[in-house]
Order: C-alpha cells, then structure tokens, then sequence
C-alpha cells in the first residue's frame, strides 16, 4: 500500500475508532499533534489508538516511552506501521 | 413516604419539542412504535467528552448542565435510570468475545457502567458532593426521589439535583419487544388509548430538578411518594386509598390525576381502578403518547405537572376527563411499569 493510501486509511480508523463525529480525513494534517493543540485527543484516547494498531495492523507497542513517539502524528504513526505491521 | 420536597428548576430532553402543544396534529408521531427524543445540540458539553457519550449520557447529562451550572452549587447529584449506558456495555460485551478477551478499547467500557451518568455530571461540573445512581427499573426515579426526600430531612440547608432518564437503545428495544413490551401493530401517538391491545410505544427521555425545602420561588412542592410491588389490581387501589386517606388533608381534594397509561389493555385495569377513588370532577390527564413508555418516564410526569402547576394550562389532546375545572392545585401521578412497578406521587402547587 502506497504511504498517501496508508495515511488516508489511518485517519479514516481514527475517527471511526475515536468518534470523532465532526473530523473529515481532510482535516488531520500529516504533521499536526494529535494530542494536546491539534486534534486534542487525550490520554484515554491513546489507548484506544495502542488497541487500534494492535487490532488493524498487528502491531503491539509495550513501551509507553516508544508509544508516546509513535503517536505524536499521522507521520510518525504511519512510518511506524510501515516499518512494523504484520498483517 | 410523607416529604416536603420543593422544586426549583426543571428542565427535560423529550420527544416532543413543544411538550405542551395542545394541538395533537402536530406532536411528533412515533415511527416504527419508536418516539425518539428531541435532541438539543447539547453546547454546554466539551465536545471532547461529548464523542464518548451514548444518547442516555447525552440526554441525562444535557438536561441536567443547564440546572447545575447555576451559581449556587448543588450538594449532591441523584440520578435514577433503568439502563444507562446499555450501548456501550452491549458494545463492550461483543468485543471482548470479538477479540477473544484480547485487546479492548476503555472508551465503551468507562461509559457502559449504570453511574456513568450521575459520575459524569459530577466531573464535568466539578461536584465533589453525594453522588449517586439509583437503578430499580420502573421505580429508579422514584427511588431517586425518596434518596433525595431522606438526604433533606438529614441536610435540610442542602439543594440536590435529582433526575430520570433513559434511552430507547436498539438492544433494549428488541429484548423488549421479545418480551411483548411494544405493540405488534403500527400505531399513531392518537389513537394509543382507543386500540384494545397489548403493548406500548417504546420511548426514551430525560428529565431534571433541583430540589430543596426552601418554599420560597420553588414551582411546586412533593406532598408524599409511595412505591411498590403488585400484580394484584385490587391490592394497588387498596395502597391508593390509603396513601390518599394518609396524605390528603381536610378540606382538600385531587384535582388532577395525572395517570401513566400507556395504551397497553394488560394494564389499563389498575388505571381504572385508581381513578374510581377521585371525585367525579378531578381532571384526568395522560402523558405516554406524547413521550412513549420506558422504565423512568415517570421523570418525564413529573416534568409535567410542574408545568401544569405553573401555567395552570393542559394541552387538549392531554385530557381524558375534565368537567369545569380550571384550576389545578393538587395533583396526585400514578404510574405502573409493566403491571408490577407502581408509584404514586402527591404534587402540589406552592
């Protein structure tokens, strides 16, 4: 799957995932946080993003200290996926 | 229970979104035998939190922000509701056998608890003080407001918010529908009380006081609550009798009945039955074809005979009986949930 495709798609599980009942994928920048300023997601929604690369992806992350890397923005998370999904 | 509890403020998310309009040609019809509720944009929730909440949160939670974001704190929180956050338990529920009790997301699982509501209220306002969730199905609001009666006698210089509410879910709409709760027939809200069959309309809403013992400025003033249990139709009119005998002065007399029927033949009997205690000229007023039935719609009763106290006017697609009266003081609401629940409350103007 090319990167573009792969960003669509994660954004799109996200606010499936979140809820995010107002968010169109158009409105998540690639380099924008998602937590805090930008999206504002916070803490308990980390968790679900944690659940959702384990169930999309097979991905399992059991350091927070890497999690907390991993989930800064749509770039981060899809360099991670690339480099680590199993399915 | 004799209580001198007065009510301040009100406040209701229903299906209607005129409650009070009197012609019924323009009421919201039920669709599929379903009412659903009117839902405000609900501007006082942050939208953060907003996402997480299934529609029993998002009504308990929005009809009650507006009474508790007043500047004078309330001391306690007391919710009654059947089901709260069903959904999400349901939700929670499918995905721990989904992912074999795997990885599984806290969001579904934080708001699927029977509190959620009472507890969100009480974060998102800050309210460190009594909070608490009652959950006896059709008498859940009724307990809440005996909570709210015995936390008053104790801390009589205390306010509480007490409320009602539940959701018409999709899963507690078909378990309920298995069981013979809804009509099996398509029915229009005006004919509810003309079709001999059983069954009601399903319904949801949610609806909320502040109450205290201060007689000053309140709307209305609970005289006596009384709950229980029977299927025995004679046994509840003997309850009513002497709940009426124990709590109607001298001198003083009902005025309005405001009855729960709800259009299902299996429990019109124990309505018949209350209404033969009441003098010929009581007004008898209905309410579930405007909101449905569903186990705490009782809140929603209460709501109106608030505004019938206040306004001193009813809707004429709400009367059942009325001879000359015109105005109302004393109001006495039953309620039966499902032919066993049953509840009488004494309202009366201030």
């Amino acid at each position: 799957m090319e990167t573009a495709e792969l960003k669509l798609q994660l954004k799109k599980q996200i606010i499936e995932f979140l809820n995010l009942l107002s968010v169109k994928p158009d409105d998540i920048k690639d380099d924008e946080p998602l937590f805090g300023e930008g999206l504002g997601l916070d803490s308990i929604d980390s968790i679900e993003l944690i659940v959702l690369l384990g169930r999309e992806y097979g991905i399992e992350i059991k350091d927070p200290k890497e999690g907390r890397k991993i989930l800064t923005d749509i770039n981060t998370m899809v360099a991670y996926i690339e480099q680590h999904r199993t399915r | 229970m004799t209580a001198m509890l007065y009510i301040h403020q009100t406040h209701c998310i229903q299906p209607q979104q005129n409650p009070l309009q009197a012609n019924i040609e323009l009421i919201n019809e039920p669709v599929d035998n379903k009412l659903l509720a009117f839902e405000p944009s609900y501007e006082q929730i942050p939208p953060g939190i907003l996402r997480r909440m299934s529609k029993a949160i998002r009504m308990g939670v929005g009809a009650a922000l507006p009474l508790i974001s007043q500047p004078v704190p309330v001391n306690g929180i007391i919710i009654g509701t059947a089901n709260a956050g069903m959904d999400d338990c349901v939700k929670f529920l499918n995905q721990i056998v989904q992912y074999e009790e795997g990885q599984l997301t806290p969001g579904s699982f934080v708001q699927s608890t029977g509190n959620v509501i009472a507890g969100q209220l009480g974060l998102i306002s800050k309210n460190k003080g009594y909070n608490i969730t009652h959950m006896h199905l059709g008498l859940a609001f009724e307990n809440a407001l005996i909570d709210a009666i015995m936390q008053l006698n104790t801390n009589p210089s205390n306010s509480y918010l007490v409320g009602g509410v539940d959701d018409l879910s999709l899963f507690n709409y078909n378990i309920e529908k298995l069981s013979g709760d809804y009509k099996e027939e398509a029915i229009s809200n005006k004919d509810l009380y003309n079709v001999d069959s059983p069954g009601c309309i399903a319904g949801e809403g949610a609806a909320m006081f502040i109450v205290n013992t201060i007689k000053e400025y309140a709307v209305a003033k609970i005289m006596a609550i009384h709950t229980l249990h029977s299927t025995d139709v004679e046994f509840v009119k003997q309850q009513l009798k002497i709940f009426l005998q124990n709590n109607v002065q001298e001198g003083t007399e009902i005025d309005l009945f405001l009855s729960g029927e709800n259009g299902d033949n299996r429990t019109t009997a124990y309505y018949t039955a209350c209404e033969t205690l009441l003098n010929y000229n009581a007004t008898i007023v209905r309410y579930k074809h405007m909101i449905g039935d569903y186990a705490t719609a009782s809140a929603i009763g209460l709501w109106y005979a608030c505004k019938i106290l206040q306004t001193q006017q009813i809707p004429a697609q709400m009367i059942k009986h009325n001879l000359t009266k015109t105005v109302h003081r004393n109001i006495l609401m039953y309620n039966n949930f499902e032919g066993l629940q049953h509840s009488f409350i004494l309202v009366s103007a201030i």
